[in-house]
């Protein structure tokens, strides 16, 4: 063999080598424990603390308040489809309260008129023709719609 | 023996290394071929899949009201910028009007409640579809990514490794449901991750939660006993864009053709 | 990030028709333009010196050397407007470290490093160890130093070494002519694998970018060799020029016909996507692809080109003519480019409306940023012919 073609080899052997070391050192611990990804990602994924708490923390403390929508037409409306929690999740809600919204506009979020909204059990209401210039908690309770307040 | 032999014997040492290691590097070469039609269904000794849930979700259109809920709580409960560029699940409503044109628009992701901007009696039908990631077993994005920092994992979840995306956006490129963006603040791809920090301790994905009319339904596709299995066995439900074979596990209800 | 937004918002207000809310934002911008744009003119600049050894047109021969140059400075810059467009350059070298076997793009880092070491370099090295040899003796300097590093230790100069040189240099650039092949089609496979894109998914979209890559990179190297002739004010081989003309000539009429043929196979398929592309094609893209792609790009050029196969104008006229279709073929091939990586992104895979492209000047993604990667390819060449100029050496193959 020419001593060109072998120094080449060498070279291109020398290369490869390095190469296939600095792979090995470089590529992460958990890379390849269930797939062609960081294994521990999903532990990352994982780790991250919910926010929304769900009805049953909510009861836990607000008991009346949601036997109340319980009893409802807003019953399948979570607390938390209004409440938005705004706290940090490991905290208590006593800490600061959920952002509490009974506006016009809020309101029309579902029960504005809307063609695709007919139909699916949902009142729909011109909500300006409707009462105007009042806010829909002004009259109607959020967690009993219909006890109406004076 | 002599200074020849041992060069000889050197060269010998060398030729033999060289073959090795070329051997491995051609075998390397051509073993990405293999596999290069579609990720495949890796078999793991650590984890058995069969006890692992297998997460899906079904999506009612016919109850959806369009009030945009899903895609805050979205935005809230996953840190999601909140300018109207970024979402991981958002509602379009899809207006067919007399003339037969079609109308789509989802102003804000949805947030904030849809209205109909189109007069009463231009309408032939209105209805309202939300949107995420479809979580495909032949994800698109998956397959595309250089680096395997988008993957699926053993319960089925589409999600993203954020330390070690590159942010390239090929995947971005590759979703045919254009479900993922890549976040400003992060600088990596984001996208739905059915909640994963929550329906590994046995929550609802955020969406599901805050929905007022259950138009979602989330659940373990390998658990016969959930919603989510009735409501695949009592709705002819259907994928989006099935032609494109990515097998998608969120199942929609009452899909007209009009959606894409 | 307030200036991103301030784009987004203005993007947003241009909406036209529904995009999905997450395409507002345009992912690919200038640099991956340039990406295949750059990748082309190499696999056409080493093409047109595969031309001369293997195929044996030897009338090429003044442009062998500075092809494979040019191919080589523009190599050396074809990945780094793709690490620039990274969110995360730091970790552009997990691409190699653990490459995802099913990526297109993570591939292609191999396919590029196999064509810069082993075919590139090691064409360009047999083609000059020889007077490297040479040169290591008579220079002083950096120049000794290099020339005296890059021989690997082996100082032969005999027939027999220059005999073995040829045939090994030979024998690399038929492997070569694979995989230029192989480079420029990959990328084009980057884009045509992706079936979410109706724009980009082809089958033919491999094969369009690579016949227009060789339609660049000819026209590159067309240029490179005149203004360099110029500057060593020799005499420009008439008979050189006309070839290469009359390749470009060639090559631009198969690739018309095969994207002709890609816009064909769409029209009257006419499938699920075609409404929007026609718009597209219409409208968004009216002036890059009608004008500046087909018309200045390829039809003007081919008119040029054409005429001069029957009449031969005078020299001087032909220098001047041929000038100038290498440069609308060079901007012809670039908005090739941008009709494809751009244009795919402008159409909603709603299939139902565009989003727009607002360009900025500044930014890694930037006017600046492109001219910075058109302009340092071209400094490398300099460099490059100042270290080894063609015209100086010793030795030539067969």
């Amino acid at each position: 063999m020419p001593k060109i073609i072998f120094r080449l080899l060498f070279s291109f052997v020398v290369f490869v080598g390095v190469f296939i070391l600095i792979q090995r050192s470089l590529k992460p611990d958990s890379f390849g424990e269930y797939g062609h990804y960081r294994g521990n990602s999903l532990n990352d994924n994982k780790m991250r603390t919910p926010y929304f708490k769900g009805e049953a923390k909510c009861a836990e403390c607000h008991e009346d308040v949601y036997d109340m929508k319980s009893m409802d037409l807003h019953d399948g409306v979570r607390c938390e489809s209004c409440h938005y929690p705004k706290i940090d999740a490991n905290t208590d809600c006593e800490v600061g309260p959920p952002i509490v919204k009974g506006t016009i506009k809020f309101c029309a979020q579902c029960h504005g008129i809307n063609a695709a909204r007919l139909d699916k059990g949902v009142p729909q209401l011109v909500l300006k023709e409707h009462y105007e210039n009042q806010n829909c908690i002004e009259c109607h309770n959020p967690h009993a719609p219909w006890d109406l307040k004076e | 023996m002599g200074p020849k032999r041992i060069e000889n014997k050197r060269r010998k040492f060398f030729q033999t290394s060289a073959a090795l290691i070329g051997g491995t590097l051609l075998y390397s070469l051509i073993k990405p071929f293999e596999a290069l039609a579609q990720p495949k269904e890796e078999e793991d000794p650590k984890i058995d899949k069969a006890d692992l849930p297998l997460w899906g979700m079904g999506v009612d259109i016919e109850k959806c009201i369009g009030c945009g809920k899903c895609a805050e709580a979205c935005k809230i409960e996953n840190n999601v910028p909140i300018e109207p560029f970024y979402f991981r699940t958002w509602v379009e409503q899809y207006t067919v009007k007399k003339n037969g044109e079609v109308k789509i628009e989802s102003p804000n992701g949805g947030i904030g409640g849809l209205k109909q901007s189109v007069p009463d009696e231009d309408i032939f039908k209105s209805f309202l579809v939300p949107k995420l990631c479809n979580h495909c077993t032949k994800a698109p994005c998956v397959q595309a990514c250089p680096v395997g920092a988008t993957y699926i994992s053993p319960d089925g979840v589409v999600l993203v490794d954020e330390t070690y995306c590159i942010g390239c956006s090929y995947c971005i490129q590759a979703c045919p449901y254009g479900a993922r963006f890549m976040n400003p603040v992060t600088k990596v791809a984001d996208k739905c991750t059915f909640c994963y920090h929550r329906i590994t301790k046995g929550l609802q994905p955020a969406c599901v939660e805050a929905c007022p009319t259950d138009a979602r339904i989330f659940g373990d596709l390998r658990d016969k006993e959930t919603d989510l299995v009735t409501f695949l066995q009592e709705n002819p439900t259907e994928v989006l864009k099935p032609h494109l074979n990515t097998h998608c596990r969120v199942f929609y209800n009452g899909l007209s053709s009009e959606v894409r | 990030m307030e200036e991103h937004y301030r784009h987004l918002y203005e993007a947003l207000s241009q909406v036209d028709g529904y995009i999905y809310p997450n395409e507002i934002d345009l992912h690919w911008g200038l640099m991956i333009v340039l990406y295949p744009y750059i990748t082309g003119l190499v696999a056409g600049a080493f093409i047109l010196a595969s031309l001369e050894r293997v195929f044996n047109v030897k009338v090429l021969k003044p442009t062998y050397g500075l092809a494979l140059l040019t191919a080589l400075a523009f190599l050396f810059v074809a990945t780094l407007p793709l690490v620039s467009h990274l969110q995360h350059p730091l970790r552009a070298y997990e691409i190699l470290m653990t490459p995802n076997p099913t990526s297109a793009m993570a591939i292609f880092g191999f396919v590029y490093l196999w064509y810069l070491m082993v075919v590139l370099l090691l064409e360009i090295w047999f083609d000059y160890r020889l007077d490297f040899v040479l040169w290591s003796k008579k220079s002083t300097g950096f120049k000794k130093y290099f020339y005296k590093i890059i021989t690997l230790g082996i100082h032969d100069t005999d027939e027999k070494s220059a005999k073995i040189d040829d045939k090994l240099g030979y024998f690399i650039t038929v492997l070569g002519i694979p995989s230029a092949f192989l480079l420029h089609g990959y990328v084009g496979f980057i884009f045509g694998s992706i079936k979410a894109n109706p724009w980009w998914s082809s089958v033919l979209m491999p094969v369009i970018f690579l016949f227009s890559a060789m339609v660049s990179g000819i026209a590159l190297v067309m240029i490179i060799y005149m203004v360099v002739s110029w500057i060593r004010k020799v005499k420009i081989d008439m008979p050189c020029l006309d070839t290469i003309a009359k390749y470009l000539f060639y090559i631009l009429i198969i690739d018309f016909t095969l994207e002709s043929l890609d816009q064909i196979h769409r029209i009257y398929e006419a499938e699920e996507s075609f409404d929007i592309i026609k718009v597209l094609v219409s409208g968004k893209l009216n002036i890059t692809l009608l004008v500046m792609q087909v018309i200045l790009g390829t039809i003007i050029p081919l008119i040029i080109i054409g005429i001069f196969q029957i009449y031969k104008p005078s020299e001087k006229i032909r220098k001047a003519a041929y000038f100038f279709v290498g440069i609308i073929v060079l901007i012809g091939i670039f908005f090739m480019r941008w009709n494809v990586v751009i244009g795919g992104q402008l159409l909603s895979k709603s299939l139902s409306g565009f989003t727009s492209f607002n360009a900025v000047y500044s930014g890694m993604e930037g006017y600046l940023m492109a001219a910075v990667w058109l302009i340092l390819p071209l400094f490398i060449l300099t460099f490059l012919l100042w270290l080894m100029p063609p015209w100086k050496k010793v030795t030539t193959h067969e």
